[in-house]
């Protein structure tokens, strides 16, 4: 059930579709084994200019807006979840700086966007469930004329080797979200958790805990109220892309769920027949559909309006999405039986990276645990 | 008036006991098991640290008197409180379980529970084939008479332990006309020519150390006596039918798969409650409540599977087990299991699903529970039709 309401949509829609299903598919036991993206799946994605993004002045395809990047993301995501997420968030530092750098800000940007090899970082999550607004990492004005970043973020993909790493933080003068480039390599910028994960190990997620001084000059853009506005704007569809990429996965793990149930006999027919199997599979789809919508229409809204942020919006649809992601993978497993617990087929990879990804932006007042039964 | 959901003081201390030397002794071990694939070379050893007499390994007497299935149902979950990982290794396997229910005097006193229990040995059980999973009539594996053998041939699956075992209690069909009823067991000692291990350990979600194999039986022959039910002359004794058999047998162990499956998310609840307590100060007042909530329900969520285990092991020890119960006990627990541990990594951020800690692997090793020995849904069938009759599909 379509939702790209224009011609252009549904370009993307297409072209993602089979970038996802061609380069990044094949891709996702590899990149899993590496804690690595491959190289080609990460040139192909860099290609398309929805990952990195660039404006046109500077010589990309432009800034897509964040109906445009949700549908792309959400495609691409439906090939490897873990692929895209990995190279999304690199491509979130272009994102922000194309946005609200200056001059030679951008040019990190351009970097990025022609380098294959270079990763870039924005240090955003806190845990906790806190929303950007909550967010109790500091910056502050040292009586040197310095910034001060002081706060502990988790999940940061490529964490300890990005460059650059932005991270985003609250003003403690006007209590409004900036971000700061910071170098990973600075001391006052440590590591831990540089574990592997349940489902993003092609990411390198870390945890950072920073406690830097470093010059104004790497305050990202003025640090005006009015640009931190649209700063928290660019957050906000950093954080949506999350949902985007949980219902791409959990579209793909009951497409391969119910192509299996169709192929599979038991009891003299197709398991599909049965509706404890169809059922389940049925009702996955109905709120993969209705996240879409939300997602879509959180998107729209941010496009609609630059001065906006739909911080709670963002919050509830990134939960549910992730919720329904969970559980449609789940379906996914179930519906192979044993043949879904292991890994001869994708299923128990989708199982695994929806959890992980549920983690990042989890607001336990924005979800709630049910037991099943 | 009796309880038929608790345990006796005497059986709480015993599990007590047991989830203390497991969270010690067993849980450090887990992650290498994980990774390696295999338990520790040293599993005897561990085992025999156990300070206190497990029912499977000792013929002492237990110290509690609530019946030997409830007794079982409380040390698997116990154990699993520690890790998954030393769970196939006790017990001796399901195949001597098939011999207890399908085999002859004879063949209970060579292969059975007590005497896979008094030699050390393991036993493997062959049902599954790639071509079905719960449709348990649909084996093709063939046996045919020859003189005075049987000659086995096909493809087995998801064997519990088959390349580790002593035997495999294979299932195949004496003629696929017959249906149902021409399906029958056999106990083939793992060095019989023509058993072929194609595939030692699959490469699995989670229970990633418990050993799951492909077989093959390419003309693989055993003499009469080890069709399950028969004596040396081919004569039959058989007390059920093959595939009933099989399935009434594993009918005694499905709570105690859900036992399991609480202990794990138990294990998992307890160590994501201490870790948001340390961390207490990062959370805003409204969400700690709701976080603390959340905890109880999770807790209230895993005693209400617990009675169903319970009652369910207690009827089997009355001597009237009842499909139902056990279907009910197998398919309560496991889902909400995999939401809890889910939940609970949730709560902790994504260092909750780092594998520096070990709910990444139990959200891993749980998904399982809600698949084999019958999954929910076929557990669903059994509680329909007891309600519905044979309607239910």
């Amino acid at each position: 059930m379509t939702i790209e309401t224009t011609e252009e949509l549904a370009a993307v829609a297409e072209l993602a579709r089979e970038i996802g299903t061609e380069i990044l598919a094949p891709a996702a036991r590899q990149a899993e084994a590496d804690c690595a993206v491959p190289e080609l799946a990460w040139k192909t994605l860099l290609e398309t200019g929805l990952i990195v993004p660039l404006s046109e002045e500077n010589g990309g395809g432009g800034i897509p807006d964040a109906r445009t990047q949700v549908v792309a993301l959400e495609h691409l995501a439906y090939g490897d979840a873990g692929i895209t997420v990995a190279a999304f968030w690199s491509g979130a530092a272009a994102l922000l700086l194309s946005r609200h750098g200056r001059n030679e800000q951008v040019q990190m940007a351009i970097a990025l966007s022609n380098n294959p090899v270079a990763r870039g970082a924005v240090a955003l999550y806190e845990g906790y469930g806190r929303a950007p607004s909550e967010f109790t990492t500091s910056i502050s004005t040292t009586a040197e004329g310095t910034l001060r970043v002081l706060g502990r973020k988790v999940g940061v993909a490529f964490g300890s080797i990005a460059e650059p790493l932005i991270v985003i933080g609250v003003a403690e003068d006007t209590h409004t979200l900036q971000a700061v480039l910071v170098p990973t390599d600075h001391p006052g910028v440590t590591v831990d958790h540089a574990a592997t994960n349940l489902g993003l190990n092609a990411s390198s997620t870390v945890t950072l805990n920073i406690d830097v001084t470093v010059p104004a000059s790497n305050l990202v853009g003025t640090g005006e109220n009015a640009l931190s506005t649209r700063l928290e704007t660019t957050v906000s569809r950093i954080r949506l892309a999350l949902a985007a990429v949980q219902i791409g996965a959990a579209q793909r793990a009951i497409d391969y769920a119910a192509n299996y149930a169709v192929d599979r006999v038991a009891f003299g027919r197709p398991i599909a027949s049965f509706q404890g199997v169809s059922f389940p599979l049925a009702e996955a789809q109905m709120r993969i559909d209705q996240a879409r919508l939300e997602i879509a229409d959180v998107a729209d809204a941010l496009d609609s309006d630059e001065t906006t942020n739909c911080e709670n919006a963002i919050g509830w649809a990134v939960n549910h999405a992730s919720e329904v992601a969970a559980e449609a993978s789940r379906t996914g497993v179930q519906t192979l039986g044993g043949h879904g617990f292991i890994t001869d087929h994708p299923s128990e990879m989708w199982y695994r990276v929806t959890a992980a990804l549920s983690t990042l932006d989890f607001d336990p007042i924005k979800s709630t645990f049910q037991p099943a039964v | 008036m009796p309880s038929i959901t608790e345990v006796s003081k005497s059986l709480a201390d015993h599990g007590q006991t047991l989830k203390e030397w497991s969270t010690a002794v067993v849980r450090p071990l887990a992650r290498a098991a994980d990774e390696q694939h295999a338990p520790p070379a040293n599993w005897k050893d561990i085992v025999a640290s156990c300070p206190v007499p497990l029912s499977s390994q000792s013929e002492e007497k237990a110290p509690y008197n609530d019946g030997y299935w409830v007794g079982r149902g409380v040390e698997y979950e116990n154990i699993a409180y520690g890790d998954v990982w030393l769970q196939p290794l006790l017990g001796g396997g399901l195949g001597c379980v098939v011999v207890d229910s399908m085999g002859t005097e004879a063949q209970v006193e060579r292969w059975g529970t007590k005497s896979v229990a008094r030699n050390g040995w393991m036993s493997s059980f062959a049902l599954t084939e790639p071509g079905f999973g719960s449709d348990t009539s649909r084996v093709s594996t063939t046996a045919t008479q020859d003189g005075d053998s049987w000659v086995l041939k096909g493809n087995k699956i998801y064997c519990s332990a088959g390349a580790d075992s002593d035997y495999v209690t294979v299932f195949a069909t004496l003629d696929k006309n017959l249906g149902p009823t021409g399906i029958t067991a056999f106990v083939v000692p793992i060095d019989t020519p023509g058993l072929i291990i194609a595939k030692a350990n699959e490469d699995k979600l989670g229970l990633r150390s418990w050993v799951t194999s492909e077989l093959l039986f390419d003309d693989c022959r055993v003499p009469l006596d080890h069709r399950l039910g028969s004596d040396s002359n081919g004569t039959l004794h058989e007390r059920r039918s093959g595939r009933s058999g099989a399935l009434g047998a594993l009918s005694f162990n499905r709570p105690s798969m859900s036992a399991f499956a609480i202990g794990v998310a138990q294990a998992a609840l307890d160590t994501t409650t201490e870790l948001l307590l340390e961390s207490r100060t990062g959370f805003a007042p409204h969400r700690w409540r709701t976080i603390e909530d959340e905890i109880a329900t999770m807790n209230v969520s895993l005693e209400r599977g617990r009675r169903t285990v319970y009652r369910a092991q207690r009827l089997v020890d009355a001597g009237n087990p009842d499909n139902a119960a056990a279907a009910t006990a197998k398919a309560y627990a496991p889902r909400t299991c995999e939401r809890l541990v889910r939940r609970c990594m949730q709560l902790l951020g994504p260092d909750g699903a780092s594998t520096e800690l070990l709910l990444e692997k139990w959200y891993r090793d749980l998904k399982i529970f809600d698949i084999f020995e019958g999954s929910g849904e076929i557990q669903r069938i059994v509680v329909g039709r007891k309600l519905m009759g044979r309607l239910v599909s």
